[in-house]
């Protein structure tokens, strides 16, 4: 990874986690499903290596212990955006609703991310930064890694929420051995 | 369909595994029943529409086709790549498939994706001579679905195709049943006042056409797979799974506006081509055209497939169901599309013109015709998006419906979802792999779509098939093509043999596709690398309007090997629609 590369991975990693907010809306809705936390990379039992191309993964579906803990090594090998995030389908849902206001206001163009515009105030102290633990979103040959700890077994899935991505079938299934 | 498909290992001699495909198809005299009537047609291996081709990227096909017919026949392969002597059309590929002949089409499967294929004799393709092409990938789909389904749609009328074009001849709206009535008329006045609704018809009239003429065939059966709206055509499917549709548009005349209420589509495939998927609720489907859409039905229950014709004289519908026999209730078709003085814009006379005065009342009559046009599509969308308190991303979204810069600003034609949400623009198709470097145009080309509805000549630059020279073209340069719509219908332009790189304003990313609409008052661009030798046919695929002249040859000069274009070998006449 190049220096000026990893500067950008290392403000996407500086920046903290809403994603608890997420698991609980998750919950609200009954499904009492959770996706896991961030993990300590001391703790990674193992890496996994996860390659994106144009709307697949390789692999498309990966195998946890329930409490194991997994560095994530995401590169994106396609031509335009991709994002790997580790979710429930609905988090997923509600996460692409998110991901549809970057496309709209130019934060996804194809190929590229306009990081100027993800740090633009959009009111009431939203911004559009992808900054959740529990995902990376990758230019076209960027690499990045994200640590996640599998604590709960339930309907995982790893996706893409770029807008149409997951619904085009960009997404893999995280098995609980 | 007898299929001998061989994977012939070619012993030592060479290394790799070829594969090769023979298929068989018979052009036959077959009966339609659309359950609105029967009709005698014509179709492939007994039926219409014909089997769906499926072949595999890397394949090299051999397709027999024995005409059965006591005429002349043909089969164009719609959207392939292939040597143009294996294109199919009567007198610019190949002289025809005379009565009792087998002819051999022999050509290598250089792409993957949704194609169709059908006759380019006559009016064969509207009498039912069509069928779909479904092509494998040679490496892995890049999308993913639990199953496929062909949805092909035709727009089947109980009159063959030579009585329909001997009445468009003789009387151009003949098949026009939406023509305003007097009733209309004393309700605009009541409405616009009097004045401007007589000076409204007379500016139409002036111009030889009428604001309901987005449709000049209408009193049509909508089929989908050669099933009419009672006979229901049905895809099954287990809720949760992801579906894909493969849509193909083999009307001789009709756009549909496609919906399946209650299931978001994601459009992943243009013409062939995968596109970055888009989400919408509705698209509308050109004459010629492919869309391929994955849906997701997570509910046990049955959804309709909803195509209504752009002009709402008709539709054509169909089912999934987790279940054969259930079926979801079919929506009631909107009101019928009219033109507005926007849709005229390309006219010669409209904006220049030597009528001072016709500017003035012009722009009175266009307040109006606009105004009609908001009301019945556009304030509904923008209606519900504001009322279901949807956030800025769904707001933001209707840019693509109410405002499409593909239709001229306050076109009456101007799509909108019957829900309010997404309506599919060509401003939202991106190349997902683009196929060609993005570079700068050797030369532009200009060609004015043209016509005289009262004559009912389609043409050209003003001029017809018949009396015009052919464009010629060079191998290896890349020319950027300028449609301007000086008619008020629409036309979807097919050019043969090379792909049309259409300008969506997204450069490199702009999508390839073999068929391009140019809605009226609009200029659209599209780019092509000429990159195959020989001769090739560059039309409207209105099956009527090719026939009427909107049609030419295409002669590509040179190859890439100096092999002189074989083009010139063959005869020189002028090829059938």
């Amino acid at each position: 990874m190049s220096a000026s590369k990893f500067m950008v991975a290392a403000a996407f990693l500086s920046i903290s986690a809403p994603v608890l907010a997420a698991v609980g809306h998750d919950n609200a809705h009954g499904h009492g499903a959770a996706s896991g936390s961030p993990g300590r990379i001391s703790e990674a039992s193992r890496t996994i290596k996860v390659e994106m191309y144009d709307m697949y993964y390789e692999p498309e579906s990966i195998s946890v212990k329930q409490g194991e803990t997994v560095r994530f090594i995401v590169e994106n090998k396609g031509n335009i955006v991709h994002e790997f995030n580790i979710g429930t389908p609905e988090m997923h849902e509600s996460h692409q609703k998110e991901m549809m206001m970057m496309v709209e206001h130019g934060v996804i163009q194809g190929g590229k991310l306009n990081h100027d515009m993800m740090k633009m105030d959009m009111g009431n102290g939203h911004s559009m930064k992808h900054d959740d633990p529990n995902s990376v979103l990758l230019e076209p040959g960027q690499s990045q890694e994200v640590v996640w700890k599998f604590s709960d077994k339930g309907n995982i899935e790893f996706a893409c929420n770029v807008p149409g991505h997951y619904q085009a079938g960009m997404y893999g299934d995280v098995n609980f051995e | 369909m007898k299929i001998r498909l061989s994977a012939v290992l070619l012993g030592l001699l060479m290394p790799a595994l070829v594969l090769a495909g023979e298929y068989d198809l018979t052009v036959d005299r077959v009966q339609i029943d659309t359950g609105d009537f029967v009709k005698e047609g014509i179709g492939y291996n007994g039926a219409s529409p014909g089997p769906v081709m499926r072949f595999k990227e890397g394949e090299e096909v051999k397709i027999n086709v024995t005409n059965n017919l006591d005429e002349t026949t043909s089969i164009h392969w719609h959207g392939l790549i292939l040597p143009f002597n294996q294109d199919g059309v009567p007198g610019i590929s190949f002289p025809g498939i005379k009565p009792g002949e087998t002819f051999t089409y022999e050509f290598p499967i250089q792409q993957a994706g949704t194609y169709w294929f059908h006759s380019h004799s006559g009016f064969q393709e509207p009498d039912g001579a069509y069928g779909a092409i479904v092509i494998e990938p040679e490496g892995r789909e890049p999308f993913r679905y639990d199953r496929e389904y062909v949805v092909q749609l035709t727009d089947k009328h109980p009159h063959s195709g030579d009585r329909i074009m001997r009445n468009l001849k003789m009387m151009p709206d003949y098949y026009n049943r939406e023509q305003q009535t007097v009733g209309e008329f004393f309700s605009d006045a009541s409405e616009n006042g009097l004045m401007s609704t007589i000076r409204d018809r007379m500016a139409w009239g002036d111009m030889r056409m009428m604001k309901a003429d987005v449709e000049d065939l209408q009193g049509f059966t909508g089929l989908i797979n050669g099933r009419g709206p009672e006979q229901n055509w049905t895809g099954l499917f287990e809720p949760g799974e992801r579906i894909r549709l493969r849509f193909i548009n083999s009307s001789a005349m009709t756009y549909f506006d496609i919906r399946i209420p209650g299931l978001d589509m994601t459009v992943v495939q243009a013409d062939g081509n995968n596109v970055q998927p888009v989400n919408v609720d509705e698209f509308r489907i050109g004459v010629a055209e492919t869309y391929d859409v994955i849906v997701r039905p997570k509910d046990d229950q049955a959804y309709t497939i909803f195509a209504e014709s752009m002009g709402r004289s008709g539709y054509a519908r169909a089912t999934l169901a987790p279940e054969e026999g259930m079926e979801a209730a079919a929506p009631q078709l909107r009101e019928p599309a009219r033109l507005t003085m926007a849709d005229m814009s390309g006219m010669p006379g409209m904006d220049h013109g030597s009528m001072a005065g016709m500017d003035h009342s012009n722009m009175e009559v266009m307040d109006h015709s606009n105004m009609e046009g908001m009301d019945h599509s556009k304030m509904e969308g923008m209606d519900h998006s504001g009322m279901a308190g949807m956030d800025h991303g769904d707001m933001m979204m209707s840019k693509g419906g109410a405002n499409d810069p593909f239709y001229a600003k306050g076109s009456g034609l101007m799509p909108t979802a019957a829900n309010g949400g997404k309506f599919l623009s060509y401003a939202d198709l991106k190349a997902q792999d683009p196929l060609y470097e993005d570079r700068e145009p050797t030369r532009e080309i200009e060609l004015r779509l043209t016509g005289n509805m009262e004559r009912y000549i389609w043409s050209i630059n003003g001029i017809k098939y018949e009396d015009a020279d052919p464009i010629r073209l060079k191998y290896g340069e890349r020319v950027r093509f300028k449609f301007v719509n000086e008619t008020m219908m629409t036309h979807p332009m097919h050019l043969h043999g090379m792909w049309s790189i259409l300008d969506v304003g997204a450069g490199q990313w702009n999508p390839i596709k073999h068929t391009v609409s140019v809605n009226p008052g609009t200029t659209v661009y599209m780019e092509t690398e000429v990159d195959a030798p020989g001769q090739w046919a560059f039309h409207c695929h209105l099956s009527y309007h090719a026939a009427a002249g909107m049609f030419r040859k295409v002669i590509v000069e040179g190859g890439p090997d100096s092999t002189q274009a074989k083009a010139d070998a063959v005869n020189e006449e002028g090829g059938e629609a």
